[in-house]
């Protein structure tokens, strides 16, 4: 079920999470080396103070995307319409190029566990999900990325790989892929397989944007914490999704431990320094 | 129930400590057991809510330290799963929970304590609305005043209390060493609210408290200064009255001045 015209979206550059620790530095300093930001959606859906008046003002300077955390978009129960509403409303303020979520479910029955939850790999899951992906974008009226998420566990439900339950969601639902780097690295690790073979697998023309953050080893496994600098292989990692993927809008995140914003923009740039040689000899 | 609903009830159950039903849906490796996967899950459940109540109640939370706070939020995690998609909203119950929660029950500042923290938050991020100036109350004319009733910010919140709690919250707030909680000889009536992006608390005698609490109730002027008549010699209310509107508009908590009948 494949379309053959996907559009790409457009390559916004370089970007970082907005956070609040770096409001003041952001308005202050407006550095000019952020192409744009990507907001928490859950953080600013709320009804005015601090957290609206930062977003308008940094909004003024910079472009903004959208990411959110409990659409729950892999979920049993159903879409919670007010919390679309309001998501809605936050695209429409900002003026969001797209919105993403993540490819998990955050809670059912009624309670919201506030984390980004597992699903299994099967062709069920697939149908349901891009079903309610397409529902979601047609109300939004934006296009809509899904997220790879880092998993500690895998159901012995599942009969697909994650790369090919991502793709055919993407491609079922029409929707873009945000690929997040560190959580293919995580996985990979925590579940033993290749992250090269899931860069292959994943279609080109989908990916929309790409995610890099820290983590932390505990040995046996890794936990996506977001609470340190991008690791070497990472960005190993993030050269090899350059070549096969091309120039993609591309942010780091932190979200604990969170340097000063010129540490941060240090670490964008090292991303700049990765894909800007890579992309002259594509072009080439 | 599709199969994703039921093991998704399954997986939500285990997390929530109430069943160990998992175990035979999940693929175990050799470097890493079925146990310790789940395990990752359920303690990251319990340490992200925690670290949101210590955030949400950080007065409180210096107040009573790590080893009691924590013990706080095991039962108040267990006792209310979160709700609402966005964790910020995460323990809008604390309060009541600790009023009646042994031993909490016992020592009433950490509900009332709790309760404060929870109504600063409620001010922090409520609807923004634009304050009215004095000058709007001196362009009515005499015959206007005792009709005209107030609308107020958004943001106003009341609470009555009988420790001091604000005390260790301002404390807190402003690194400093704080007191031990003291109870007062009554409970106190105190107001929050936020002057465009900065968060205000103050305490009110009980005139004050008394006409604020009419005038949300939408009492006219004139029916402010009649039930003043309790509280003071006739001849002082007018420019007792008048002194409170100046003082609320000085605050910004007074978003229309409504002279219509």
């Amino acid at each position: 079920m494949h379309n053959n015209e996907v559009r790409r979206l457009p390559n916004l550059g370089f970007g970082l999470g907005l956070r609040t620790d770096h409001y003041d530095s952001v308005i202050a300093e407006r550095p000019d080396n952020i192409d744009w930001f990507e907001i928490l959606s859950e953080n600013y859906m709320v009804d005015g103070g601090k957290p609206l008046h930062y977003l308008d003002a940094i909004r003024e300077h910079y472009p903004m995307v959208m990411h959110g955390v409990s659409m729950s978009i892999g979920g049993a129960d159903p879409l919670d319409r007010d919390y679309l509403k309001r998501l809605k409303a936050l695209a429409g303020r900002v003026q969001a190029a797209w919105f993403s979520d993540h490819l998990c479910w955050t809670g059912v029955d009624g309670t919201n566990i506030h984390d980004l939850l597992p699903l299994p790999y099967t062709e069920d899951a697939v149908s349901y999900i891009a079903r309610r992906i397409k529902q979601v974008q047609d109300f939004m009226e934006r296009p809509m990325l899904i997220e790879n998420v880092s998993s500690y566990l895998n159901y012995k439900d599942s009969s697909l790989t994650e790369w090919e339950f991502v793709s055919a969601i993407a491609e079922r639902a029409d929707c873009y892929i945000l690929l997040d780097i560190n959580n293919i690295y995580v996985s990979a690790f925590n579940h033993e397989f290749d992250p090269q073979e899931y860069l292959d697998h994943i279609p080109v023309e989908r990916v929309g944007q790409f995610h890099l953050a820290g983590h932390t080893n505990y040995g046996d496994y890794i936990v996506d914490t977001h609470d340190h600098p991008v690791i070497d292989p990472v960005w190993d990692l993030y050269a090899d999704a350059i070549r096969r993927f091309g120039a993609v809008p591309t942010m780091i995140e932190r979200d604990d431990h969170i340097p000063p914003l010129r540490e941060l923009l240090h670490e964008l740039d090292r991303a700049r320094d990765i894909a800007r040689p890579i992309l002259e000899e594509i072009a080439a | 129930m599709s199969r994703l609903h039921i093991l998704q009830s399954k997986f939500q159950r285990t997390i929530l400590g109430a069943e160990d039903m998992l175990e035979k849906e999940i693929v175990a490796t050799e470097r890493l057991s079925v146990d310790r996967r789940i395990a990752i899950y359920a303690e990251a459940y319990r340490l992200r809510l925690t670290e949101c109540l210590r955030e949400n109640y950080s007065a409180l939370y210096t107040l009573l330290g790590d080893e009691q706070f924590d013990a706080l939020c095991r039962l108040y995690i267990d006792a209310h799963p979160p709700h609402h998609y966005s964790i910020r909203w995460y323990g809008d119950r604390f309060a009541e929970f600790a009023r009646h929660t042994a031993p909490y029950s016992g020592h009433p500042y950490v509900s009332e304590l709790a309760e404060f923290e929870w109504k600063l938050m409620e001010a922090f991020d409520a609807r923004d609305a634009r304050p009215v100036v004095l000058d709007e109350l001196a362009q009515l004319a005499p015959s206007q005043w005792p009709g005209l009733r107030l609308e107020f910010q958004p943001c106003l919140q009341r609470v009555e209390l009988t420790w001091n709690v604000a005390a260790i919250r301002n404390a807190v707030d402003e690194g400093r060493t704080i007191d031990s909680p003291q109870r007062g000889d009554r409970p106190a009536a105190w107001l929050i609210w936020r002057k465009r992006l900065t968060q205000y608390f103050r305490s009110l005698d009980d005139t004050e408290a008394w006409a604020l609490d009419r005038a949300r109730d939408r009492a006219t002027f004139g029916e402010l200064c009649e039930g003043l008549c309790e509280w003071m010699p006739d001849r002082e209310i007018a420019t007792y009255a008048a002194g409170l509107l100046k003082q609320w508009i000085g605050d910004g908590l007074v978003t229309k001045i409504q002279t219509d009948p």
